[in-house]
Parts: structure tokens; C-alpha cells; sequence
């Protein structure tokens, strides 16, 4: 694998953690739920997917287990944030710092074991052309699913009645109800939606991308899906972009330096980060696009026995 | 302050058992012994070995010590509460296992003269406050003759936490060692500027073998996140501390380990004799410190009998790693023929030897 073969390969897989965790947050959002424990979901979800993968020794068992445990703890923020109304930024971050904590506990006995990755896809003829073979067709399966599920996301939210349902509680949640819909059933079910993504994003990160368990591996990457939903505007094909952009550069880094380039390493360390903040930047200063797309309702509780 | 304290733990003990002789309460006391580690215990890496090094004393005393550790604490404002909730407790012996433990420990250990300090990787010394490090590069030294007889690309790759001194001079003697052997190898490094991010370390693993090295050096990792690439990329793979020969059954070029054994048993007698003296521990090959060990069999017999003359020159003090001439990266000269960095040029060394491709981190 050349270096340019090994760069944009691995920028897929990269950002198939970011791109994961980042579409379930943006239904989340969409339905008015902003969820800052999208650390938290994923560090247990890679824990307990790590475990169930490292015992029963299939991946995709694994993954399934990781969802559930993604769901059940995006199910304490629901209860307590949905049914309780507590206030969703404090509860997004109890819950993600609580799942931190939990990681650590539940990945105890199998600290700094590793699992074996599956192997990528092999395409006949495909597979083989140079360049194009190694970065688009040798990629693990779930860099493809990840991709099919940004298409389907972007379709259900913006094509379909569901999408029209989840949108109305995240922009008037009293118009939603007004209209017969449950904006409480539709807000657990896009909260669950968002854990059972972020479960499959620290899956992904603990089986295949890094197939091993370490405490605090997530090392970060939740705090950027969330980011990134915002990076994208909360349009699924701008959050596409960010998540590839984000992988990218954050390989980047290391390409440049195993290169022997005069660049400070710190600074390249920091450039995700410095390049995340222009773009919000740049994206922030239109405030009519902002305001255009940000649901309307976004972190706002609902009680709907009160009038609003 | 201590006279006191003792009076009341001593009256305290004599009415509770009112029997008990005053004179032997004083050494059948436990020694509770705190240690603050970095990174989570797991069965390999830094806090691994550290924990290891404890054994030879609680074979020694048994149920007269008592460990009580506290695992996977950054560094800053959490560290301190835990090191002063560890002195409130009780604990007599400190273990700091992490650099950034040093001021808020070196603190402490002003407020409690009747404790002992060890602390790892540090340079600041107290009374009752001693640095320790190992001299990895003496040991990195005979791991880059290994990498230099195994190596077909001639380009070794190098993983780093942080570009501090420690880290850096492992590197050089690493490039020492391998160009020794072969003056063509020329070294990659990447720098992930984090203690701990597994990702990012597997990911910098892959970017030095796509870039053509076929022989890395897992520098500062506590998870076998690049023993594991090395293996399945199939190319020469070692790390310093503890074993991770199970991660790579095939590609493990060997370990250099660090034994602390020695020196914590002697820091602990010299604490429970009331003759510990805070000093500047930095400890090699020849303190049975630093050792290399679990050698892969791909390395040919001459090489493994020249390693061990130089291992034994190194031990003896006839050979060191940093004896002239030696050149940095722009091919200056920075120490002459027939002299030899100084300790404190190689403790505070902020510069790569020739034959290191990437350029230092300013």
C-alpha cells in the first residue's frame, strides 16, 4: 500500500466512527432532543462490544449487543430529559460523563486485550485496480453500510411522512402534537435512534477500526460527531462531507509526519480541531442559514399537558 | 506536628490494646504504600510494570504492606485530590506514576517529611522526593542492532507519545544502534502528542508501513495498539516496559523491559529504616533496571552475539551510548570523537541524531 493508497483508505475508515455517531445525533436533534452523551453511549457501547466480540467471537453478534447497550443508556437520558423534563443539556452530560465511568467498569477484565478485525471486502476486478481498489473497494463492510444508512437517513428525514413527524417535534413540538402526532413517542424513538447509532459507532471503534479494548479509547471522537452535527448544519449530506473532512485531516497528521515535513506536530495534532472551529465559523457568520436549518425547538423540554 | 501525632496514635494504641508493649507497636505497624497510576493496570505496559515492581517488597514484608492503588488518573487538579486524599489516609510511601504528578507531589512531600516519594520520569528533586527513570536508551541502543539485521527497507518507524527528553533520547539511541550496524537506515517518527489514544496510535502505525518502514518501535504505548498492527502487517514490531510477545507471535523483535524491583525494594527498606534521601534515581542496564530480553529468533546468531558484547560493554561502563562523535540532524556536530554526552545533555537532550527523518517538534 502506498502512502496516498494508505491516506484515503484509511480517511474512510476513520471517519466511519465520526459519521456513525454523527447521523444518529442529527435524528436525535431533528426531533428537538439534543443528547450531549454521545461520548458516553459510545464508550460503553465499544466496551460491551468489545467484550461480547472478544468472547463469543463474532463481530456481528458484537454489534448487535453494542446497539442494545447504545439504546438502553440513550434510554436513561430519554426518561430522565423526556418523561422527567430535566434539562437536556445537564442530563446529555451526566449521562455521558455516568457511561464513561460505566466503560471502564464493564471493559475491566478485558483491558488492553485485542480482537482480530474482519477482513475487508474483496470485489473480483474491482478490488485489484490500482489506487481505486485499495481505497474504495478494500474497505471493511461496515464503511459501506455506514454510507447506505447517511443515504436512507437523508431520504426518511426529508421524503418520507415519518421524516415530516420527527422534523415537526424538533421545529413545534405543539403543532406536532397538534396534528396527532406523539411527540413523545417520536422523541424516545429518535433518542433510541441516536443511542443504537452511537452503539454501532463505538463497536465499530473497538472491534474494527482499533480491534482492541483500552479505557478511554473513544479518546474524544463523540464530542466531534456532536460537533459535527452542527459543522453540517443539520443536513445529512454536509455532515457526510464533515465526517470525511474530519477523518482526513486527523489522518492527515500522521501522513505528513511520517513524511519527515517541518511542520510543529502540536499544531498538526490540533489541526482537526482549528479546522473544525473555521468551519463553524464561516458557518455560523451566515446567521439566516443557521437559522434556516437548527430545529426550532432543538433542547427545548415539552410537556404537553401544558399549554406552551 | 509528627512528635504529636505519634504521641496520640501511640496512646490511642496503648488504650485500645492495654496490654501491648509501646516499644513494638512501632514496627508492627503496616506500611500503607500509595500509588498513583496514569494509565489502567492491564496485563502488559507502564503501570503494568510498576505495579510488578512492588512484589520483591511484599514478599518481603507480606501483611506488614499494604498497596492501595489508585489506577488511570490524568494529570492535573483530579491527581492532586488523589494524592491528598492518599496522605489523608495514611499513606507513609508515595508512588507518583506519571510526569505531571511532579509539582503538586514535590508539594506535598514538603508538607510531610515523614512521608518518602517516588516519582517516575521526573527531574525535580526533594528530601524526601526522588525522581526515578530508566536509561531506555541504553536498551533501545541493542534493539536498533536487532531492527538494523532484520531490516530490508532500511527505514525503522517510530511511534511517540510526547517529544519530551525520555522519548527523544530512546529514539536516538534507537538510530544509534540500528546505524551502528548499517549507516543507510534512516528512522520515521510520528508523534501523537497523547498518552493514551489507541486510535491514533494504530492509525500512525499504518502511515509508517505505507511509508515504507518494515520495523516499528511502540514508544511510550500502554496498549499493544501498534504491537498489534506490526503483526498484521507482518512487519518486525518491539515496545519498552513489559512483554507484549502475545499481541505478535510471529513479529515481536523482543521487549525492553524495566524491572523496578530492585530499586523499589531498596527505596521501601530505606524508608522503613528512616535513611531515605531524595535523589536523582536514573537507572540502566547495569542496576538490572533496564532490560532487554524475549529476542525474536529471526535475528541472526551473529547479530544476537554481537548485542550481547555490546549489552555487556554498556553493563560494565566500557561502552555508552552517547559517545562521540555524534551528529544531529542537520549533520552538525554535536558531541566529538572521544568525548561523551554529559548527563545532563542527555536528560534535557532536545535534539534527533543524524539518520532520524523527522524534524523535532518545536
Amino acid at each position: 500500500m502506498t502512502p496516498l493508497e494508505f491516506f484515503l483508505a484509511g480517511t474512510m475508515s476513520a471517519a466511519t466512527v465520526f459519521l456513525l455517531a454523527a447521523l444518529g445525533e442529527l435524528v436525535a436533534e431533528k426531533s428537538g432532543m439534543l443528547n450531549l452523551g454521545v461520548e458516553g453511549m459510545m464508550a460503553i457501547s465499544a466496551a460491551v462490544g468489545f467484550v461480547v466480540t472478544y468472547q463469543s467471537g463474532s463481530h456481528i453478534i458484537g454489534f448487535i449487543v453494542a446497539g442494545a447497550a447504545g439504546i438502553g443508556v440513550s434510554m436513561v437520558f430519554a426518561l430522565v430529559s423526556i418523561t422527567f423534563l430535566a434539562n437536556q443539556v445537564a442530563t446529555g452530560l451526566a449521562v455521558g460523563i455516568l457511561g464513561l465511568g460505566l466503560s471502564a467498569l464493564i471493559g475491566k477484565k478485558h483491558e488492553s486485550l485485542t480482537v482480530t478485525a474482519p477482513d475487508p471486502i474483496q470485489i473480483p476486478v474491482l478490488s485489484d485496480i490500482p489506487l481505486i481498489g485499495p481505497v474504495l473497494f478494500q474497505q471493511n463492510i461496515v464503511v459501506y453500510l455506514a454510507i447506505v444508512i447517511a443515504i436512507l437517513i437523508s431520504f426518511c428525514l426529508n421524503k418520507t411522512r415519518l421524516g415530516l413527524a420527527i422534523r415537526a417535534c424538533g421545529e413545534n413540538p405543539k403543532a406536532a402534537e397538534a396534528l396527532s402526532y406523539s411527540v413523545l413517542k417520536i422523541r424516545y424513538g429518535a433518542v433510541a435512534f441516536g443511542g443504537l447509532m452511537a452503539g454501532f459507532a463505538g463497536a465499530y471503534a473497538s472491534t474494527i477500526y482499533t480491534p482492541l479494548w483500552a479505557d478511554g479509547m473513544i479518546a474524544g471522537r463523540g464530542w466531534i460527531a456532536v460537533a459535527l452535527v452542527v459543522f453540517g448544519t443539520w443536513k445529512t449530506g454536509r455532515i457526510f462531507l464533515g465526517a470525511y473532512l474530519f477523518g482526513m485531516v486527523s489522518l492527515g497528521e500522521l501522513v505528513v509526519q511520517s513524511f519527515g515535513v517541518a511542520l510543529p506536530s502540536q499544531l498538526l495534532s490540533a489541526m482537526p480541531f482549528i479546522v473544525t472551529i473555521v468551519v463553524l465559523a464561516i458557518i455560523s457568520s451566515d446567521r439566516a442559514r443557521l437559522r434556516l436549518h437548527a430545529p426550532y425547538a432543538l433542547g427545548e423540554t415539552y410537556d404537553g399537558s401544558e399549554p406552551k | 506536628m509528627k512528635l504529636s501525632f505519634c504521641a496520640i496514635k501511640k496512646t490511642a494504641f496503648a488504650v485500645v490494646l492495654s496490654t501491648a508493649s509501646l516499644g513494638s507497636s512501632a514496627n508492627s505497624e503496616t506500611l500503607d504504600i500509595g500509588v498513583l497510576l496514569p494509565s489502567p493496570i492491564a496485563d502488559v505496559g507502564w503501570s503494568h510494570a510498576l505495579v510488578e515492581g512492588f512484589n520483591g517488597v511484599k514478599e518481603k514484608y507480606g501483611d506488614d504492606v499494604k498497596l492501595n492503588i489508585v489506577e488511570n488518573i490524568q494529570e492535573g487538579p483530579d491527581a492532586d485530590r488523589i494524592m491528598n486524599k492518599m496522605v489523608g489516609d495514611g499513606n507513609k510511601f508515595l508512588l507518583l506514576g506519571s510526569f505531571g504528578y511532579m509539582n503538586s507531589g514535590l508539594k506535598l512531600a514538603k508538607r510531610n517529611p515523614d512521608m518518602s516519594f517516588i516519582h517516575a520520569s521526573g527531574y525535580k528533586v526533594g528530601d524526601n522526593f526522588s525522581p526515578f527513570t530508566a536509561k531506555y536508551y541504553e536498551g533501545l541502543y541493542l534493539m536498533g542492532m536487532a531492527a538494523a539485521d532484520l531490516t530490508k527497507t532500511k527505514k525503522l518507524g517510530v511511534v511517540g507519545a510526547y517529544a519530551i527528553p525520555e522519548l527523544i533520547s530512546s529514539i536516538n539511541g534507537f538510530a544509534l544502534g540500528a546505524r551502528a550496524v548499517d549507516p543507510e537506515i534512516t528512522i520515521d517518527v510520528i508523534w501523537l502528542n497523547s498518552w493514551f489514544d489507541p486510535a491514533k496510535a494504530q492509525a500512525s502505525a499504518k502511515a509508517l508501513i505505507a511509508n515504507g518502514a518494515d520495523v516499528l518501535f511502540s514508544n511510550a504505548q500502554d496498549t499493544p495498539s501498534v504491537v498489534a498492527v506490526g503483526e498484521e502487517a507482518g512487519v518486525y514490531v518491539f515496545n519498552l516496559n513489559s512483554s507484549m510477545s502475545e499481541y505478535a507471535p510471529t513479529k515481536y523483535l523482543g521487549v525492553v523491559k524495566t524491572d523496578w524491583g530492585p530499586f523499589f525494594s531498596a527505596s521501601v527498606d530505606a524508608h522503613l529504616n528512616g535513611n531515605f534521601e531524595g535523589r536523582n534515581e536514573w537507572l540502566g542496564v547495569d542496576a538490572g533496571v533496564v532490560v532487554t530480553e524475549e529476542w525474536s529468533s529471526d535475528i541472526s546468531s551473529e547479530m544476537v552475539e554481537r548485542i550481547k558484547t555490546v549489552e555487556a560493554e554498556i553493563s560494565s561502563g566500557a561502552r555508552h551510548v552517547y559517545d562521540g562523535p555524534i551528529h544531529n540532524q542537520d549533520g552538525e556536530q554535536m558531541v566529538a570523537v572521544g568525548e561523551r554526552l554529559d548527563d545532563g545533555g542527555i536528560l534535557g537532550i532536545n535534539w534527533h541524531v543524524q539518520g532520524v527523518n523527522t524534524p523535532l517538534p518545536k
